[in-house]
C-alpha cells in the first residue's frame, strides 16, 4: 500500500510543512472510538516522537448516538493551542456503515483526505465523493479476534497513516490494557495486527454529486425560535430514524402466531408496536399490525418477552425489506423527511465505561 | 529543578493527580458535568490504594460545600470540585467559609448555567462567584490546572481563605495532551509545607467558637479583615509563582500575554480560548499586522494593575466574554477590564463581544475575526459574536399528532371503582395499548432502557390528561434535545433540587384558574418523573411537597445511579455495586452502604399513595398508576416507584433486562407493596409462591454487581442479604 504514504502519510505530511495532522473517529456510542481516539493520541506523545491532543464530542451518555473522536499530531516542539473540532480531517474513519449517509459525517473532506470504512461481510465498494477510501471488515475481524471494533480500526489507522508496522499500536494497547486486563490483551492485539493487516483500498461505487458537509440552514434562530427555549412542536422526536443504532439484528413479526397479547407493547422503549381496534379469534380486540422500524433500537426485549415466539430475532442485513414495517399509527401527517441517528451527543466519562469494554463487556 | 514525567492526560486527570499527590484528608463532592472525572479518577486511586483520602459522596452540591467546610474548621486538607449549577446552589455556603476564614481548595470546572440546560462550557458559573471572597485562579491549559492545583493550596494556607482553581469545562477538562508532573509527592508536599492551625478547633483544652453572631459595629471588620487578606494574596502571588518557577521550570504571571508590547490591536479573553488566540495573534503576526492577546490567570483580587501595563498602551482593545452580565452592556471580565484601563488613565477603546456560549467551538479563525473587529470603527462596541436568525420553515410547524384529550385517553382500559376502599379492574396489556401516547417515539434513550418502558406503563394507567415535570435526568435529555421533543402534552424540566415544589407550584394555579373559571374544569394529573438521582438531591423538596400535600403524582424511576454522567453512586445503588465513584478494587468492594428504602421515608410523610412496581408485573404496575393518579387528583401527594433497567451501566444485556427486574422482584431487593391511606399491603409474595431467590442470584445477572459472586466478597452479601430480609420482614409485618 505505497499509496497510503501519499495520501495519509503523517511523517510526510508533517515534513512537507503541514502544521497539524488530523484525524476525526466518526462512530456510535457503545463502539469504543473514545478510548481509540485516546489510543492513538498517546501514542503519538509517547512512540512517535510527536505532540498531539485527543478529546471527543460531548453530550449525554448513551449507546447508539453519534460520536466523533478528534486527534491532532504535530512536531514536538510545537505546542497545541488549537482546541476546537477537527473541520478538514487528513484522515476520516468511520466505524459503523450507518453513518456514510449522514453529510456531517463527511464535512470538510477533500480529495487528499484518506477515508476507512468498516465494511459490512463481503462488502466491496462504497459510495463515495470527497477522499481516497479504504475498507475492512472491521466487525467480523472483531468477533473473530474477541477483539473491539476500536482496536481493529486503530489497526488499520496506523497503516494508512503510513507506518510500517502496527508496533506502537500494540504497545499502547499494551499500556492501556496490559496491567489492568491481562486476560483481554492478546485478544486486542491480535484485532490491531489484523485491523492492519486487512486494510486496503476500495474502489468508489458512485461518484455522484459532492454532498460533503452540506448542512440544511438553521431553521431556529434568534429571530425565529420562541422566546425562552419553549418547543411547541410537540412530538417532534418522531422524525427521529433510529436504525443506526442496531447493532445487526432486528425483531422480525410472525404475525400468524401472534395472540395479541401486548406484552411486546408492554416491553419495548421505543413505542414501536402499532396495535389497532380489530377481532382476534372472533373477538373485538386490539390487534397487532406490526412495527414501526424507524424507531426500533434493536434491543431485542420484545423477541425475549414474546411467549409464542411470534416476535424472533434476525439479522436485519438479511432482511432488506421488512414485512409489518408500519409507520406510526398516530401520526396525522407524513414527516417531510426521517432524520438519521439518534438526537443526542455522547459524553467521555472514561472511567468506568472505559473500564468496563476494556473486560469486554456488552453494551 | 525536580524531576518531572511525561503524562497524556486531561485537565480533570491532571487535576486528580495534583490532588493524589498533594495528600488531602477529604474530598467532599457532588457529581455534576464536567467535573465529575475528578472524583472518579480519585476514586479509581482510593480503591487501588494509592490515596487514603475520605471521599464523601454528597447527596448535593449544598451538602457537599457544607461537609467541607466542616472538614477544613476540624483541621483536615479539604478538596471539592463542581461546575455550573453545583456551584450555584453551594453559593451560600461560600461566603461562610470565606468569612470564617477557613482554606480549601476547589476545582470549578466551568459550564454554562441553566436553563435551558446545558452542559458544556461557558464561563457563566465562575463569574457568580466573583463577590464570594475566595481567591480565583484561572488556568487556560491543562499544564496549569495541575500547578494552579498546588500552588492554590499554599496560597490558601498562607492567607486562610478558600481558593478556587477554575478552567474550561471539556476544552480543558476533557482533552488530553501532553504534560509533566512530579515524579516524587514529595516535591509536593514540601512545596506546600505542613498545615498550620492558629485556634485548632478540635483542641478541646483550648476550645474556641466558630461562627459568632455579629452585627454593627462588628460585620464591616470582619469583612475588612476579608479585603485585607486578599490585598495580601496580590502580594504573595508573585512569590509563589516564583518558587513554583523554580520548582518546576514552569513560570506564570498573575496576567500574559502575546505580542502585547506593541499591539495596536488586542484580544482579551479567558482560558483555552488565550490559548487559541496564541496561535492566531503569531499568523497575523508574520503578515505584519501588530496585534496581540492577553489573558488573566487570577479573577479574584482581580489584577487590575498588571494587566493595565501589559494592554493600556494597545488602541484597540477587544474583551471576548464567555458569559454575559445581561444589561451591564458586557460580561464581567469586560467591565473589570474597562474598569482597570480607567484607573490606570489608558487611552485604549475597549470593545466587548460576547462569544462560545453553550461550548459553542473557538476557531483560530474566530480569534482573527474579532481582531480585526477590535480596530474596525464600522463594527460596534458591544455585540453578540456567532449567533444565528433562524429561517422559518412553515411546513415543519405543522403539528405532527392530534393533541392528547381527555376524550382520547378516557379509553375505559383501566377502571377505578370507589367504595370501602379503592378497586382498580382491567389493565389488561391488550386493552392499554389502545392509550394514545403522551410521549412520542424517536427519542434518545440507550437499546432495552427501562425509563421510557416504566413511564409507558405508567401513562397507560392514567385515563385523564398529564401535565409532567421531570426533573433533570435521562428521561429528560432523552426526549427534549432541542429543537425536538418527544412530549405530547405540558411538560416542565427544573433542577433535580427542586421539581417536586417546582409542580407544586403549577398545581396550585392549574386549579386556582380551575376555581375562577379561567380554563375549563375537568381533572388533570400532574405528574413529577425523577430518577433516583433526583430523589437524592431533590429528596428535601419532594418530602416537603408530600408534608404539604398537593395533589400530585411523584413518579421515580429506580436505576439505582447517576446513569446520565456515566454512573455515579446513588443512594438507591445496591451495596457493593461498581460505580464510577465506587470502584473495585484491592482497597475498595464497590459501594460501601445500603440503599435507600425511598418508599418507606415517603410513607413516612403520611400521604394517601405509596407504592412500588415493576415491569415484571405489567398488570399491577398498570393498575397502581390508575389509583394513584386518583388519589393524585382528589386526596393530595402519591408516590409511586419503579425498579428501572440500564443496560449501559448494569452492564448486561438490553434484550433481558425484563428478567433481570424479575428477579430484582423475586429476591426481595425490590419488594411490590403499596401503602394506602397508612395501609401497607404486599402486592406480591416470593416467599408465597416459591420464587424467592438469594439477592446473590441478581446481582449475579449485572456486570455492576457480578464482582460479589467471588469468595472475597461473601460478607458484603451476607450483609445485604440480612438488610434485606429484615426490610422483608418488617414489611410483611406492616401488611399483617
Amino acid at each position: 500500500m505505497a499509496e497510503a504514504k501519499k495520501y495519509g502519510g503523517l511523517t510526510e505530511k508533517l515534513k512537507s510543512g503541514k502544521e497539524y495532522y488530523e484525524i476525526r473517529l466518526e462512530s456510535i456510542g457503545g463502539l469504543g472510538a473514545n478510548l481509540c481516539g485516546k489510543m492513538l493520541g498517546e501514542l503519538g506523545v509517547k512512540y512517535l516522537d510527536l505532540n498531539s491532543s485527543s478529546f471527543s464530542s460531548y453530550g449525554s451518555e448513551k449507546t447508539g448516538t453519534p460520536v466523533k473522536g478528534f486527534i491532532r499530531y504535530c512536531n514536538k516542539e510545537k505546542e497545541i493551542r488549537v482546541h476546537s473540532p477537527v473541520v478538514e480531517p487528513d484522515l476520516l474513519v468511520v466505524f459503523h456503515q450507518a453513518l456514510m449517509k449522514d453529510t456531517s459525517v463527511w464535512k470538510g473532506c477533500g480529495q487528499d483526505t484518506a477515508v476507512i470504512v468498516a465494511l459490512e461481510p463481503g462488502q466491496e465498494k462504497v459510495d463515495g465523493c470527497c477522499g481516497v477510501f479504504y475498507g475492512l471488515e472491521a466487525q467480523r475481524i472483531a468477533m473473530e479476534t474477541h477483539s473491539r471494533i476500536n482496536v481493529v480500526m486503530l489497526g488499520a489507522a496506523l497503516k494508512v497513516m503510513g507506518l510500517e508496522t502496527p508496533e506502537v499500536g500494540e504497545q499502547i494497547c499494551k499500556d492501556t490494557l496490559g496491567q489492568k486486563y491481562p486476560d483481554a490483551l492478546e485478544a486486542n492485539l491480535q484485532g490491531i495486527r489484523r485491523g492492519f493487516d486487512e486494510v486496503r483500498m476500495l474502489e468508489v461505487a458512485a461518484e455522484g454529486n459532492c454532498s460533503c458537509g452540506s448542512s440544511s440552514p438553521q431553521e431556529w434562530g434568534y429571530e425565529t425560535a420562541p422566546i425562552g427555549g419553549i418547543n411547541p412542536r410537540f412530538g417532534s422526536t418522531v422524525v427521529a430514524d433510529l436504525s443506526p443504532s442496531r447493532q445487526g439484528y432486528i425483531p422480525l413479526f410472525i404475525k400468524e402466531r401472534c395472540i395479541n397479547c401486548g406484552l411486546c407493547h408492554s416491553t419495548c422503549p421505543d413505542m414501536v408496536f402499532q396495535f389497532e381496534k380489530g377481532e382476534y379469534k372472533g373477538r373485538e380486540m386490539m390487534v397487532n399490525q406490526g412495527l414501526d422500524y424507524y424507531h426500533c433500537k434493536g434491543c431485542l426485549r420484545c423477541v425475549d418477552v414474546c411467549p409464542v415466539n411470534a416476535l424472533v430475532r434476525g439479522v436485519e442485513a438479511e432482511h432488506p425489506y421488512k414485512d409489518y414495517f408500519i409507520t406510526n399509527q398516530e401520526l396525522v401527517r407524513k414527516p417531510e423527511y426521517y432524520e438519521e441517528a439518534g438526537p443526542d451527543g455522547y459524553i467521555t466519562s472514561e472511567s468506568y465505561l472505559t473500564e468496563k469494554r476494556m473486560e469486554g463487556g456488552e453494551v | 529543578m525536580n524531576k518531572q514525567v511525561v503524562e497524556y492526560a486531561s485537565g480533570n486527570e491532571m487535576a486528580a493527580i495534583a490532588i493524589k499527590q498533594i495528600g488531602y484528608d477529604l474530598m467532599g463532592y457532588y457529581p455534576i458535568t464536567p467535573s465529575t472525572q475528578i472524583a472518579e479518577n480519585l476514586d479509581i486511586m482510593r480503591a487501588n490504594g494509592e490515596t487514603d483520602m475520605v471521599m464523601v459522596a454528597a447527596e448535593g452540591e449544598h451538602s457537599a460545600a457544607g461537609i467541607c467546610y466542616g472538614a477544613s474548621v476540624a483541621g483536615g486538607r479539604v478538596i471539592n470540585a463542581t461546575s455550573a449549577n453545583g456551584l450555584l446552589y453551594a453559593i451560600e455556603q461560600f461566603p461562610v467559609q470565606s468569612g470564617t476564614r477557613y482554606p480549601m481548595v476547589m476545582n470549578v470546572v466551568c459550564r454554562t448555567v441553566s436553563g435551558p440546560l446545558s452542559i458544556k462550557g461557558d464561563h457563566s458559573d465562575i463569574m457568580f462567584i466573583l463577590n464570594a471572597g475566595w481567591p480565583i485562579l484561572f488556568a487556560s491549559t491543562v499544564q496549569q490546572v495541575y500547578d494552579f492545583n498546588i500552588i492554590a493550596l499554599k496560597l490558601a494556607e498562607q492567607v486562610r481563605l478558600p481558593v478556587v482553581v477554575a478552567y474550561d469545562g471539556f476544552f480543558t477538562s476533557h482533552q488530553k495532551g501532553r504534560c509533566l508532573r512530579f515524579e516524587d509527592d514529595e516535591v509536593v508536599r514540601n512545596y506546600i509545607g505542613p498545615k498550620v492551625e492558629e485556634y485548632p478547633f478540635l483542641d478541646l483544652e483550648h476550645p474556641i467558637t466558630v461562627g459568632s453572631y455579629m452585627n454593627e459595629p462588628d460585620i464591616i471588620n470582619n469583612r475588612y479583615q476579608l479585603h485585607l487578606a486578599m490585598e495580601k494574596v496580590n502580594e504573595l502571588l508573585p512569590e509563589l509563582f516564583a518558587s513554583y518557577g523554580e520548582l518546576s521550570g514552569r513560570n506564570y504571571g498573575k496576567v500574559e500575554g502575546t505580542g502585547c508590547e506593541d499591539a495596536e490591536s488586542l484580544l482579551v479573553l479567558l482560558g483555552s480560548s488565550y490559548d487559541t488566540s496564541i496561535d492566531a495573534v503569531s499568523e497575523m503576526r508574520a503578515e505584519g499586522q501588530k496585534v496581540g492577546a492577553a489573558t488573566l490567570h487570577v479573577l479574584r483580587p482581580f489584577p487590575g494593575k498588571e494587566l493595565a501595563e501589559l494592554i493600556g498602551e494597545s488602541a484597540n482593545i477587544l474583551v471576548a466574554d464567555r458569559q454575559d452580565s445581561y444589561g451591564a452592556g458586557g460580561g464581567n471580565l469586560s467591565l473589570e477590564v474597562r474598569a482597570a484601563l480607567q484607573k490606570s488613565g489608558s487611552s485604549s477603546k475597549v470593545k466587548s463581544l460576547i462569544y462560545g456560549l453553550g461550548g459553542k467551538d473557538f476557531f483560530k479563525e474566530d480569534a482573527k475575526t474579532m481582531l480585526k473587529w477590535a480596530a474596525d470603527e464600522t463594527k460596534p462596541d458591544f455585540d453578540y459574536y456567532g449567533i444565528t436568525p433562524g429561517e422559518e420553515n412553515k411546513a415543519e410547524g405543522q403539528p405532527l399528532f392530534e393533541p392528547v384529550t381527555a376524550e382520547r385517553t378516557n379509553i375505559g382500559a383501566t377502571k377505578v371503582e370507589l367504595g370501602e376502599s379503592l378497586k382498580v379492574t382491567g389493565g389488561t396489556l391488550n386493552a392499554v395499548t389502545a392509550m394514545p401516547g403522551r410521549i412520542a417515539p424517536g427519542h434518545g434513550a440507550c437499546p432495552g432502557c427501562g425509563i421510557p418502558v416504566n413511564l409507558n406503563l405508567l401513562l397507560r394507567g392514567i385515563e385523564d390528561p398529564v401535565v409532567f415535570l421531570f426533573q433533570t435526568g435521562c428521561g429528560m435529555i432523552v426526549t427534549t434535545a432541542y429543537p425536538r421533543t418527544s412530549f405530547k402534552v405540558p411538560y416542565l424540566h427544573n433542577l433535580f433540587q427542586n421539581g417536586a415544589a417546582t409542580l407544586s407550584g403549577v398545581a396550585e394555579i392549574c386549579y386556582r384558574k380551575q376555581q375562577k373559571g379561567e380554563i375549563p374544569p375537568g381533572d388533570i394529573i400532574f405528574v413529577m418523573v425523577s430518577g433516583d438521582g433526583g430523589m437524592d438531591i431533590g429528596m428535601g423538596s419532594a418530602l416537603g411537597t408530600a408534608l404539604r400535600g398537593h395533589r400530585l403524582l411523584i413518579f421515580e424511576y429506580d436505576n439505582g445511579g447517576y446513569m446520565n454522567t456515566g454512573y455515579q453512586l446513588s443512594y438507591s445503588t445496591p451495596l457493593g455495586a461498581r460505580s464510577s465513584t465506587s470502584h473495585v478494587g484491592k482497597e475498595q468492594y464497590g459501594k460501601t452502604f445500603f440503599n435507600k428504602d425511598m418508599p418507606q421515608i415517603m410513607a413516612a410523610t403520611g400521604i394517601p399513595y405509596v407504592a412500588t412496581v415493576a415491569e415484571s408485573n405489567p398488570t399491577d404496575f398498570i393498575k397502581k398508576a390508575a389509583k394513584a393518579a386518583h388519589y393524585a387528583k382528589t386526596t393530595g401527594t402519591a408516590y409511586v416507584k419503579a425498579i428501572s433497567a440500564c443496560p449501559l451501566n448494569w452492564n448486561d444485556k438490553p434484550a433481558t433486562e425484563r428478567r433481570v427486574i424479575e428477579a430484582a422482584v423475586n429476591s426481595c431487593y425490590f419488594p411490590l407493596y403499596e401503602v394506602e391511606q397508612g395501609v401497607t399491603k404486599l402486592s406480591y409474595d416470593p416467599e408465597k409462591t416459591g420464587k424467592k431467590i438469594p439477592v446473590l442470584d441478581w446481582l449475579s445477572m449485572m456486570g455492576r454487581t457480578k464482582h460479589l459472586q467471588k469468595e472475597a466478597y461473601g460478607d458484603v452479601v451476607e450483609r445485604m442479604q440480612v438488610e434485606i430480609d429484615r426490610r422483608f420482614a418488617e414489611l410483611k409485618k406492616r401488611a399483617e
